[in-house]
């Protein structure tokens, strides 16, 4: 029944079947495979959530910027150069000492790419997707992420074409830190909101 | 012609906003209760079942946007206003999870009614 072991070929059910679609699809000359090539090197090594560190540490830093990025995150967003598909319209929500924001779409993926690049496999998940909606602390329990009772919860469930972004709290002790210090504390999942920037270690 | 390399990186960076450039009047405003339609349309829909039937409040106005359940069968973009509307955990839920948690969800004008 297994099928972990080799038969010659490394590729998984999933790899062939992609690999099938896209000989079709290139032969028909529906997508050219030079094109698809350039996508995935974009996503693979050029965005990713490096990019919203950097929105982050920037909103840290700088209060204008801060209250630029909520008021109009397209834009403020953009004066970093990040922009385009999947990040069209952008909405910033700030996790405060009162307020917990977390992230989903319950109807398929949407995911903000020009600031976080291609959403991780457990967001796409129907367990993800269906039980943050009903019990957000549970599920960051599970994400290592204990909230107090008295902290709101702020589920945000992007069915729409607005994209979500979550500025995380600034950890106490980082008051000498630089931007560029900070952004590298900040990681993907703080983002999404099932989990919190935790203060450096030492 | 299907997209070639050299339009990946304009493509990439400029997207394609669903946003209308039309004056659509805001059916409700931040701070007004409505309720969402109990609507089960048998096309594509933005609206998800847990909501439908629920009662909720305007945070804020987003503008004007396509509406995908015409748009994505090719029957126009019916423009419409979004707008973010939150709604308690026990509204949706029941008197056994907190009292204070929210969810947050955009909705097109053509979901809600004003309560």
């Amino acid at each position: 029944m297994s099928h972990d072991h080799d038969h010659g070929s490394s590729m998984s059910d999933t790899a062939l079947r992609v690999k099938a679609l896209e000989s079709l699809l290139s032969e028909k000359g529906l997508v050219d495979t030079e094109a698809m090539d350039e996508l995935v090197e974009t996503y693979e090594h050029k965005v990713g959530p490096r990019n919203g560190a950097e929105v982050v540490a920037k909103a840290w830093t700088d209060p204008a910027y801060k209250d630029r990025l909520l008021g109009d995150a397209t834009a403020a967003i953009a004066e970093l150069g990040y922009s385009g598909v999947q990040g069209e319209d952008m909405v910033v929500v700030e996790n405060t000492p009162d307020v917990h924001n977390i992230v989903v779409c319950t109807l398929c993926s949407c995911y903000p790419w020009p600031t976080l690049g291609l959403p991780p496999v457990w967001y796409k998940s129907a367990p993800y997707r269906s039980r943050v909606v009903r019990d957000p602390r549970g599920v960051l329990e599970e994400f290592g992420v204990s909230l107090p009772a008295g902290k709101q919860v702020r589920v945000w469930d992007s069915n729409a074409e607005l994209r979500y972004l979550v500025l995380p709290e600034r950890p106490a002790g980082t008051e000498d830190m630089s931007e560029e210090e900070l952004a590298g504390l900040v990681t993907r999942d703080s983002m999404i909101g099932t989990a919190v920037v935790e203060r450096p270690a030492g | 012609m299907p997209l070639t390399k050299d339009m990946v990186p304009g493509l990439v960076a400029t997207g394609a906003s669903a946003r209308v450039d039309a004056d659509v009047a805001p059916k409700v405003k931040p701070g007004d209760t409505i309720s969402v339609r109990n609507i089960n349309p048998v096309g594509h829909t933005r609206l998800p079942r847990y909501i439908r039937g629920k009662k909720g409040t305007v945070d804020r106005d987003h503008g004007v946007f396509v509406w995908p359940d015409t748009a994505a069968h090719g029957q126009g973009e019916t423009p419409q206003r979004v707008y973010s509307v939150y709604f308690t955990a026990q509204e949706l839920w029941g008197s056994d999870y907190p009292d204070n948690d929210r969810l947050y969800i955009d909705l097109w004008d053509n979901y809600i009614d004003p309560a």
